[in-house]
């Protein structure tokens, strides 16, 4: 492995679903000459493209796992993952944001900014990962780089600069103009891979000198030297440009802009040079760790491959050989043999096999130094966890996980598939922290829950095909909580004298509602009116009543609990005793503190033709949406609403019946809210008729 | 605090003296300034005290997208929450949020009669039934007559009050008749007319035309700060 680090380059292909990412990554990987033949995602010859690894993946032409893969180009090493393009996979996108350095935002020359590109740029703002972006698919009818550039502006707050222009557009779409350069690139061969520089055509001469105007002065802002040379009326060199434009770039300040046809091989070479020219190194990051023995306090790392060593385990794979770590190293270097220290379970390893991944082949690689990706072999962890050298004690930031949303019952239907079905449950709860799986312990059965419909219909199918279990799945439910909204006292005895050991404790205190976290004890007792060793027993009494709420069953969230009095038996007052009048005086203050049911509320943004916008509100309307805002863009339009989950279940196939297939919509969580009034009482009635049923 | 106090203690009411909003069924008005001294501001003022009356408010953005768009309430809303100290700010913008509609147009996609058919759609299939149109960023430098004169009829009609924001220029003359060029020529559509003056340490608020301040030594001003209204007594 090159140990020069400024040229370096881990990079993300982020982008909306079908915008073309994963044909770009294939592209890449072609013109770089680690792959040597090209196949389309949805290709004829059933091959598929090199990057979606996962059979699933490749038929619904769609990327799940990211794979992190790895080429070069013109001297530069660069790491590439590519990214999920699904909301509901949101997690796997947070995750490789974490460890890029920077990223290329893919945008569909015809349909532009879409709501999934705006919910990726969110993401790439909160980690602060500079971009450029990529206009794809200009050979398609309709398409306009001009419209894109504008929704960049307008849509998502960029300052795009546009680094080329086309020439000529849709089916007549031939090469672009560089206009670092002022040259006319086009792509011969019949793979594009003999890229032609010319003289820019007559007729866009004057064109690119006007936009070149426009790039320079943009770049000027972020150079001194630039400036100067403008003012002094001295020649701009292509290098002043670019370093410009990079500082403006690694500052996010502005978004350089390239255009092209991955599926016609029309510029991506010139987006390679881009990306070693304009995107950083690991060395122009920032990266912090927190110290777990000074109150996590955040600590920089030093990105220098002789000193001690901090890495990430970003993502897991289970092959038919082991597990597979992918891991980011930020300090130090990972070599083969080294123990090393996972920080969250504090056990030492000894790093076996270190591999260089190629999507789904590997190369063996003696050691990763920092500011590379690579994988482990053998090494048992969960994602997320931190490796680092023995002696010290770092963490990377946890990732912010969400808390699933919806859950459905799922049980194998013979012996066989119920060992597939508990291997490929471990193995997915592992990789994906927002899969969880659970079993119900009054009904037996094995719950799985996770963010979205589309999500948990992914990881079945995924079960029945890769572990070849067969499995009977229930309906989707909603996870639906219960929280209180007012205060109310309690002093409950819980007293039995009668025969035998006798049990005697009496607690009383308050609970009110709690505005931010799930659940706090305080205990205000003085005077040893509760003993000392009883109040944990008091704790336990509380908290063991929060996982199944009085009022539905439902888990209790946002409570707080004060206890300040009470009273002991010398003789029969015990641990047991405690808990039991804990769980009397839950009960007994619950209800006076007027319980309610919240639901998980969705943010969901369609996007369809403006002809079909009176429908779809309908059909938000109908669900208790409520609808923040409708964005005309013309021939489409965007529309915002505030949906519960509970009636979300099958409206992809309404959606597509309302508007003949060509509206899309995204969800993702946004809040727990109170469930109406109506709503609470058909769900009761639910509730005691599936009482009835069991009895 | 209760959404009630909230009502009372906002200047907004000032301009409305005793009734319950400034603009009755079918009315105009507009909000006159030069760029940047606070329309949005004020025009989001008036949507929200709309909105705390539990009266349903469509805003038309016509070159904001809805994000921001919706930013601009919350700014707003948690500098009112916090002036005033509100407990439980969150549950109440909750409780007032389903009494908003947010539309955005592109500048150059946006006609009357379009919003008048998107409009339509809302109310015909009862999603949402608007007791005032805000319509922010629309082009007064040639007033559209006929159009206005159209979304008047359409308002008289669906009972709508309707707010512009209004740009004006820093060296124009008024015209005849004391009116800012923008709205002088369309001034018979306007019940009300608000003019914003920034001066030394705040932005006046002015009434041009209709609108109540019961005493001439009630001032409204903007807060540069918080851009929120505050009643002077001079």
């Amino acid at each position: 492995m090159k140990k020069d680090i400024r040229f370096v380059r881990n990079i993300g292909i982020s982008a909306h679903i079908d915008s073309g990412k994963t044909t770009l990554t294939e592209r890449i990987l072609f013109y770089t000459q680690r792959i040597h033949a090209m196949h389309d995602v949805k290709g004829k010859d059933g091959v598929g493209a090199f990057m979606d690894s996962m059979e699933l993946e490749r038929e619904r032409g769609i990327t799940i796992a990211s794979a992190a893969t790895f080429c070069e180009w013109k001297g530069h090493e660069i790491n590439i993952i590519d990214t999920p393009g699904h909301v509901d996979f949101t997690i796997e996108v947070e995750r490789s944001l974490r460890v890029l350095d920077g990223a290329i935002l893919v945008l569909c020359g015809v349909g532009g900014v879409q709501s999934q590109s705006i919910t990726v740029d969110q993401q790439m703002r909160r980690y602060r990962v500079p971009c450029l972006a990529f206009i794809n698919k200009l050979d398609r009818s309709g398409a306009n780089p001009q419209r894109v550039l504008d929704q960049l502006r307008q849509r998502l707050g960029h300052t795009p600069v546009a680094l080329q222009i086309p020439i000529g557009l849709e089916a007549d779409f031939q090469g672009v103009v560089d206009l670092v350069r002022m040259k006319a690139l086009y792509f011969d061969g019949d793979k594009g891979q003999a890229v032609r520089v010319e003289e820019i055509p007559e007729a866009l001469r004057e064109t690119a000198r006007i936009q070149r105007e426009a790039l320079i002065d943009a770049a000027s802002l972020f150079s001194d030297e630039l400036t100067e040379a403008i003012l002094e009326e001295r020649p701009v060199s292509e290098e002043m440009i670019l370093a410009a434009l990079r500082r403006g770039t690694l500052e996010r300040r502005i978004t350089p802009v390239l255009l092209g046809s991955a599926y016609k091989n029309k510029g991506v070479q010139p987006l390679l040079d881009a990306v070693c020219a304009l995107l950083p190194c690991p060395a122009d990051i920032e990266n912090e760790a927190l110290d777990m023995d000074r109150g996590e306090a955040p600590v920089r790392l030093s990105s220098n491959a002789d000193d001690p060593l901090v890495a990430l385990a970003f993502k897991l794979e289970d092959r038919s050989y082991g597990q597979l770590t992918y891991v980011r190293v930020y300090q130090g270097t990972l070599a083969k043999g080294e123990t090393i220290v996972n920080v969250r379970t504090g056990r030492k390893i000894k790093v076996g096999r270190v591999v260089r991944m190629h999507s789904d082949q590997m190369e063996e690689i003696d050691s990763i130094p920092a500011g590379y990706i690579g994988a482990l072999f053998g090494i048992d962890c969960a994602s997320g966890d931190t490796f680092v050298s023995p002696g010290l004690s770092l963490t990377m930031t946890s990732m912010f996980v969400p808390a699933p949303v919806i859950s459905l019952a799922i049980s194998p239907k013979n012996h066989k598939s119920e060992i597939g079905l508990s291997k490929a449950l471990n193995r997915f709860a592992k990789e994906d922290p927002t899969f969880r799986t659970h079993t119900n312990p009054e009904t037996g059965e094995t719950i799985i829950s996770g963010m979205g419909e589309l999500h948990l219909e992914v990881y079945v199918e995924r079960i029945q095909r890769e572990y070849g279990a067969e499995v009977t799945v229930g309906a989707p439910r909603v996870a639906y909580r219960e929280t209180i909204t007012q205060r109310a006292e309690f002093d409950y005895l819980h007293k039995k004298q009668t025969g035998g050991s006798g049990q005697y404790g009496r607690v009383a205190g308050w609970m009110e509602p709690l505005a931010e976290g799930d659940f706090v004890f305080e205990n205000q007792v003085v005077g040893g009116a509760i003993p000392t060793q009883f109040i944990p027993a008091c704790e336990k009494g509380f908290r063991e009543c929060l996982a199944k709420g009085p009022k539905m069953e439902f888990p209790v969230t946002g409570i707080k609990i004060v206890i300040h009095d009470g009273a002991s038996h010398p003789v029969d007052s015990s641990d047991l005793a405690f808990q039991q009048a804990a769980r009397g005086a839950f009960h007994q203050g619950y209800f006076k503190a007027k319980p309610v049911i919240q639901e998980p509320i969705m943010k969901v943004v369609v996007e369809t033709p403006t002809g079909f916008q009176g429908a779809v509100m309908g059909s938000l309307n109908q669900r208790r949406g409520m609808i923040v805002g409708s964005q005309d863009e013309g021939s489409f339009c965007v529309i915002e609403a505030h949906v519960p989950l509970a009636e979300m279940f099958g409206y992809s196939t309404v959606l597509r019946s309302l508007t003949q297939g060509q509206a899309q919509f995204t969800m993702e969580f946004l809040a727990y809210r109170q469930v109406p009034q109506a709503i609470a009482e058909e769900l009761e009635k639910k509730a005691a008729a599936q009482k009835k049923n069991v009895a | 605090m209760l959404k009630r106090d909230l009502i009372l203690r906002n200047p907004i009411q000032t301009l409305a003296g005793e009734a319950e909003s400034i603009l009755h069924a079918g009315q105009f008005g507009g909000i006159l300034a030069r760029a940047g001294v606070g329309k949005t501001a004020l025009i989001v003022q008036i949507a929200l005290h709309a909105m705390l009356h539990g009266r349903n408010v469509v805003h038309v953005s016509l070159n904001q997208p809805v994000t921001r768009t919706n930013l601009w309430y919350r700014e707003i809303f948690g500098h009112i929450a916090r002036e005033l100290q509100i407990e439980r700010a969150e549950a109440l913008w909750e409780e007032i949020l389903p009494h908003r509609f947010i539309m955005t147009f592109r500048t150059e996609g946006f006609s009357v009669p379009k919003l008048e058919e998107r409009l339509t759609d809302l109310i015909e299939q009862n999603i949402f039934l608007p007791r005032m149109l805000i319509i922010d960023g629309l082009s007064f430098e040639e007033p559209p007559r006929e159009a206005l004169a159209g979304l008047k009829h359409y308002a008289r009609l669906n009972e709508l009050g309707v707010w512009f924001s209004i740009r004006t220029h820093r060296d124009e003359e008024p015209a005849t008749g004391g009116l800012p060029r923008q709205i002088a020529e369309v001034e018979d559509l306007f019940e009300v007319a608000l003019s914003l003056v920034p001066a030394a340490e705040e932005v006046q608020v002015n009434v041009l035309k209709g609108a109540s301040l019961p005493s001439a030594r009630d001032r409204l001003a903007l807060d540069p700060a918080t851009m929120l209204v505050k009643s002077r007594v001079s």
